[in-house]
């Protein structure tokens, strides 16, 4: 409030006038963070709308825009290597996605109450109802190549739909492993977003998943579902992607069965790139993966980012059916390189043990500090302590039964001599020996998967493939002459008698 | 403090996020105190009442150390505001100064007996104020000490409360008729009444007012038994002066009326000699006072005080806009703005989004941006949500310092049912009840002809001896003399072993959730179920042979209870629980059809083919 000026001299903020719709753009270099304040006007992060007079912080690489539909003035505190206001934007196009998504909800929502309760509905709905027609709540697949901007996509019309102020809550679906979506990378998830996603940094661009820690944001603390496939690349076993895919859609189906509101709001699908990679030999599993997340979601749009060749082949193969729409792709997306791809990693393994912390911009006051009159917001939690702890605790081999799906070098089948079958599929789950050498568990992330069914009767020999992810686990030492080794997970607990999976991921502190 | 200036009209959202930022900055309460002061003094008369409210809340609510802040400087404050405001203003100060009395965290006078005392003092009159218990020891028939305006102020407080209560609870019989009870006093002491008369109302008013706690040392009210509920649904502030954070309330106290503007009775010119009644000090509760009253012909029964002509206007209940007029409005709007889903309209046109976003939802939180209607349901939502903030923000004071942890993600079951647990009681009304109904009915019919049926033993094998393929346990055949043929009789079998379990195979296509599979869904659940009571040992090694085929990953939930989880193909083969006539059962939908013939054509082979199969 009133001592703020002080400080901020120090800090040497900048203003940026903003005209109506356009945006301002920035991307933040290792190490350095960044503070945004909406001096008047309304703004917009990806579809999350700023609080005038608030300052926002930005950190770890974070790339991100903000944009206003009717002007806004910005002060910004810290030093971006990249930032400009352009004004081309594809954001009306996005505003308009997202009001025909909206006109297929309420109508879906309309139809769904009528026929919940027939004999209270009133005659007018009825006949807005019938004259309606048909409807369909939103169920939308978003494609696109590498760099295109389709998370961002999702984000903002997620966003949006969240802040239409009609209790829409709905399912973000991450079917990029690279990514990760609220939860790590290697999963392919399903969470509903009940308010809109905030943007601070790259280790979790989809909202991050619930914490002990009191949040403001229901996107802070979001609830999400997911299957481990435990590695980045698509192509590495596109059978068990397919199958998780499909476990993943009938369990969000399985969840809509008794939540009107959640089935009227619909989902959205971010896909990663490669199932956009047109040519290469990996077009088959690409293909038929895009079949999987049509069947197992059902989905009835799909948004193609600028991407002419993709829409004119989804066109032909889908066209019929479904509505296949290309979208401009934002001139703001930052071409991302495959280390910056695995620093963000890094991050977000790190902020899913350790939490956030977070250094305002020099000049500006540290955020813990009694003497501070700013407040601070980091992805719209005023919270001053983020930071997590993790357990580290020190278990037998024989205490967690370790899994891997398929073999852990997997040629692909063209390369097997003519008429040899595989001996390992690649769904069969092999036990992992941890007191072998080279078992690959030394930094290995690990899913640590829901227990098997307990009736022993009712067990079948792939159960382990379909069994959901409950959090990630680290080996960060191996005792191989004691048989024990060091586990950190993100919380206190006994990990005796649980089951988990290896994929292809590892990390260091 | 900029924000103050927004603060023009009585809003409850914006006092209450005023009041956050105040506690955020707690550590300049001084700076803040000055902020609100010079505010009440700079702006129009009309202003200053909702700058007052604020004052109100933040002293109620955060209490240390505005409290202590205000203390000082509220006594010229208010009367200086009192002077200089309309009669509507001044009578609704007059109630907020009622709440002060009782105002602080230990049920005593919020800034202070003495403050409380000199406003009061200047506002009614020279020494009609002392707390409740002197003026209630006053012996009546003493000196005419309370003045007309004094109990009307109080009287329209304690009918404020009761109106609040009334509405928390409409079934409320005691509040209903204390309202109007209260209503026809007002009338009537508007009408004018005995200063002996004045003085039992006020008592009784005083008794009926709840105090928040009964403080140490105040004497309490007199034991008067209340035939109603407190009207104060939240919870009571704590008696011990705790920190400022958990002192504060979790819902915002009705206390500090922010009155929904119903009409003020105009004060009308005492006229002392109306005096009628006898003393009714005695009274027990205020409907002895009333029906004594009523004995003594000040008011009639009809409920209109006799004395008067005013007319008592009941408060227009809020706009009655549900949430389903608002979805309407909403879904009007949006459909109404006619962009359809192709590329053409989507980049083509301008999008209408600000209205939607922004303009139509015109209250924004402070704290996190997000925008609420200006609805009566919009505004609940908002006051919801500030009072998440402020839960939220008490978590973390006190969880200060203590760590924090990521928690595990939740299970299938759990994930599932998430959504909808507020739903419940209308949830699963989506129509599913009533196809699962009929579904049911379906399936027990199905399964009912089934049990009637009996498999007709091939010529020519009578006398050989029958085993079930999978348990080896032999079956009996039995001659059935109606049909002339040797049958076995599935009914038994069923209920000796689960091992009924025969072949071929029906395929369902697509998830099991299409309207048309409704009964065969229901059939397959009961059926896995019942065979997984039985025999689940012989069910999985079916599912182990199947299995083999390559054709399904069959998965039973943990409970046996559903059918899920995905199959390669998209087809779920299953083992149907009964052999009917060597044909078998497609459930398809038309066009996948022969593929799905040949896949069960397989199946079936392979079944007879192994050496499990005698049949």
């Amino acid at each position: 409030m009133s001592g703020a000026d002080n400080s901020q001299d120090r800090a040497h903020p900048r203003e940026w006038v903003l005209n109506a719709e356009t945006e301002y753009r920035f991307e933040l270099d290792i190490g350095t963070s960044f503070a945004i304040k909406l001096i008047r006007g309304q703004a917009e992060i990806f579809g999350a709308e700023l609080v005038e007079g608030k300052t926002y912080l930005f950190y770890e690489e974070c790339k991100a825009a903000v944009y206003t539909w009717i002007g806004c003035t910005i002060e910004v505190i810290g030093q971006p290597s990249t930032e400009y206001v352009s004004e081309e934007t594809p954001m009306a196009a996005y505003a308009n996605v997202h009001l025909a998504l909206e006109a297929m909800r309420v109508k879906t929502l309309l139809h769904a109450q009528i026929a919940a309760s027939p004999d209270t509905a009133s005659p007018e709905d009825l006949q807005e109802d019938a004259e309606n027609g048909p409807s369909d709540s939103p169920r939308v697949l978003i494609l696109g190549p590498e760099n295109s901007g389709k998370t961002t996509l999702t984000k903002i019309l997620l966003n949006y739909a969240t802040r239409a102020g009609q209790d829409w809550c709905p399912i973000l679906v991450n079917v990029d492993p690279n990514e990760g979506g609220p939860m790590l990378p290697g999963t392919l998830s399903a969470t509903p977003i009940p308010s809109p996603i905030q943007t601070s940094t790259p280790a979790h661009t989809l909202g991050a998943s619930a914490t002990s820690a009191p949040t403001h944001m229901a996107s802070n603390a979001l609830l999400p579902f997911g299957y481990w496939y435990g590695h980045a690349e698509t192509k590495r076993n596109p059978l068990l992607m397919d199958r998780l895919i499909r476990n993943l859609g009938e369990n969000v189906w399985d969840r809509w069965d008794a939540d009107i509101i959640g089935r009227s709001s619909g989902l959205i699908v971010d896909t990663p790139g490669s199932f956009a990679a047109s040519s290469g030999a990996h077009s088959d599993h690409r293909q038929s993966l895009i079949k999987a997340c049509i069947d197992a979601f059902r989905i009835n749009v799909i948004l193609i980012v600028g991407h002419e060749k993709l829409n004119v082949e989804m066109q032909r193969a889908y066209g019929n059916k479904l509505s296949v729409i290309k979208i401009p792709k934002s001139g703001g997306v930052v071409e991302l390189d495959a280390l910056y791809r695995a620093r963000v990693q890094k991050y977000q393994m790190h902020s899913y043990m350790y939490g956030e912390r977070v250094t305002p911009p020099p000049g500006m006051p540290p955020i813990s500090s009694t003497q501070s009159t700013i407040r601070y917001l980091v992805g719209g939690e005023q919270s001053t302590d983020m930071t997590l702890a993790p357990s580290s605790a020190v278990v037998n081999f024989s205490d967690l039964a370790i899994w891997r799906i398929g073999e852990e070098t997997m040629a692909p089948t063209s390369a097997l001599p003519i008429g040899a079958t595989r001996v390992v599929s690649e769904m069969q789950p092999l036990p992992v020996d941890p007191a072998q050498a080279g078992s690959g568990l030394y930094n290995a992330v690990l899913a640590l998967i829901a227990p098997p069914n307990p009736d022993d009767t009712e067990r079948y020999d792939e159960e382990i493939l379909d069994l959901n992810v409950l959090g990630f686990i680290v080996v960060t030492a191996l005792d191989i002459p004691n048989k024990r080794m060091t586990i950190l997970s993100p919380s206190q607990g006994s990990l005796s008698g649980r089951t988990a999976i290896v994929g292809s991921f590892e990390w260091q502190e | 403090m900029t924000r103050l200036a927004e603060l023009t009209v009585n809003s409850r959202p914006i006092i209450h996020n005023l009041s956050i930022i105040a506690q955020e900055y707690s550590r300049y309460a001084e700076v803040v105190a000055q902020c609100i002061e010079s505010h009440v003094r700079r702006v129009q008369p009309w202003m200053k009442l909702p700058a007052f409210y604020l004052l109100d809340a933040i002293s109620k609510n955060i209490f240390d150390p505005y409290a202590r802040q205000f203390t000082p400087l509220v006594v010229r404050l208010f009367l200086d505001t009192y002077e200089v405001v309309d009669q509507n203003t001044r009578s609704k100060m007059e109630e907020m100064l009622l709440t002060w009395r009782t105002g602080a965290p230990n049920g005593r006078e919020l800034f202070g007996v003495v403050p409380q005392l000199a406003i009061e003092r200047r506002i009614w009159g020279s020494d009609s104020t002392q707390n409740g218990a002197s003026s209630s020891s006053r012996q009546p028939g003493g000196q005419p000490s309370v003045s007309q305006a004094q109990v009307l102020s109080e009287l329209e407080f304690v009918l404020g409360q009761k109106e609040r209560a009334l509405q928390a609870n409409p079934y409320d019989k005691a509040s209903q008729q204390h309202v109007s009870v209260l209503h026809q006093l007002r009338g009537l002491v508007q009408a004018g009444v005995s200063q002996q008369e004045l003085s039992a109302i006020l008592t009784q008013l005083r008794t009926l007012a709840p105090a928040p706690a009964p403080a140490p040392r105040i004497p309490p009210p007199p034991p008067v038994q209340h035939s109603y509920p407190p009207p104060q649904h939240y919870p009571q502030p704590t008696l011990a002066p705790a920190p400022p954070v958990s002192t504060s309330q979790v819902s915002y106290p009705p206390q500090p009326t922010y009155p929904v503007s119903y009409d003020e009775p105009k004060v009308e010119p005492v006229d002392y000699s109306t005096s009628t009644s006898p003393s009714t000090a005695a009274s027990k509760n205020i409907s002895n006072l009333f029906s004594a009253l009523l004995k003594a012909g000040v008011v009639s029964a009809s409920g209109t005080p006799t004395g008067a002509g005013t007319t008592v206007k009941e408060q227009t209940p809020p706009s009655t806009d549900t949430s389903k007029d608002v979805s309407r409005d909403y879904r009007r709007a949006i459909l109404s703005t006619k962009i359809q889903l192709n590329s053409a309209d989507i980049t083509r046109q301008r999008p209408p989004i600000v209205r939607f976003l922004y303009d139509m939802l015109s209250s924004q939180c402070k704290q996190c941006g997000i925008r609420f209607s200006d609805s009566s349901l919009g505004k609940k939502r908002m006051e919801d949500h500030l009072d998440m903030h402020f839960r939220q923000n008490r978590k973390t004071t006190q969880g200060a310092g203590r760590g924090h942890s990521r928690g595990w993600f939740i299970g299938a079951e759990d994930w599932i049912h998430d959504g909808s647990v507020d739903l419940k009681g209308k949830g699963r009304a989506d129509g599913l009840v009533n196809a699962k109904a009929i579904a049911a009915a379906e399936a027990a019919k199905a399964d009912a002809e089934l049990r009637a049926m009996y498999v007709v033993v091939p010529p020519g094998d009578e006398a050989q001896s029958m085993s079930c393929p999978i348990c080896k346990e032999p079956l009996k055949a039995e001659f059935l003399e109606d049909d002339e043929e040797w049958k076995r009789q599935r009914r038994s079998q069923l209920s000796q072993h689960g091992c009924a379990v025969r072949f071929p195979v029906v395929v369902v296509h697509g998830p099991l959730r299409d309207k048309s599979s409704y009964p065969l869904r229901s059939l397959l659940l009961s059926s896995m179920a019942r065979l997984g009571d039985r025999s689940p040992q012989r069910l999985r090694k079916l599912l182990v042979l199947s299995g083999r085929l390559r054709m399904t990953n069959l998965m039973l939930s943990r409970k046996g209870r559903h059918l899920r989880k995905s199959w390669r193909y998209n087809l779920i083969p299953f083992l149907v629980h009964e052999w009917i006539g060597g044909s078998h059962w497609v459930f398809t939908d038309e066009h996948s059809r022969h593929r799905l013939l040949r896949i069960a054509d397989k199946a079936y082979r392979f079944f007879h083919q192994s050496s499990f199969m005698h049949l």
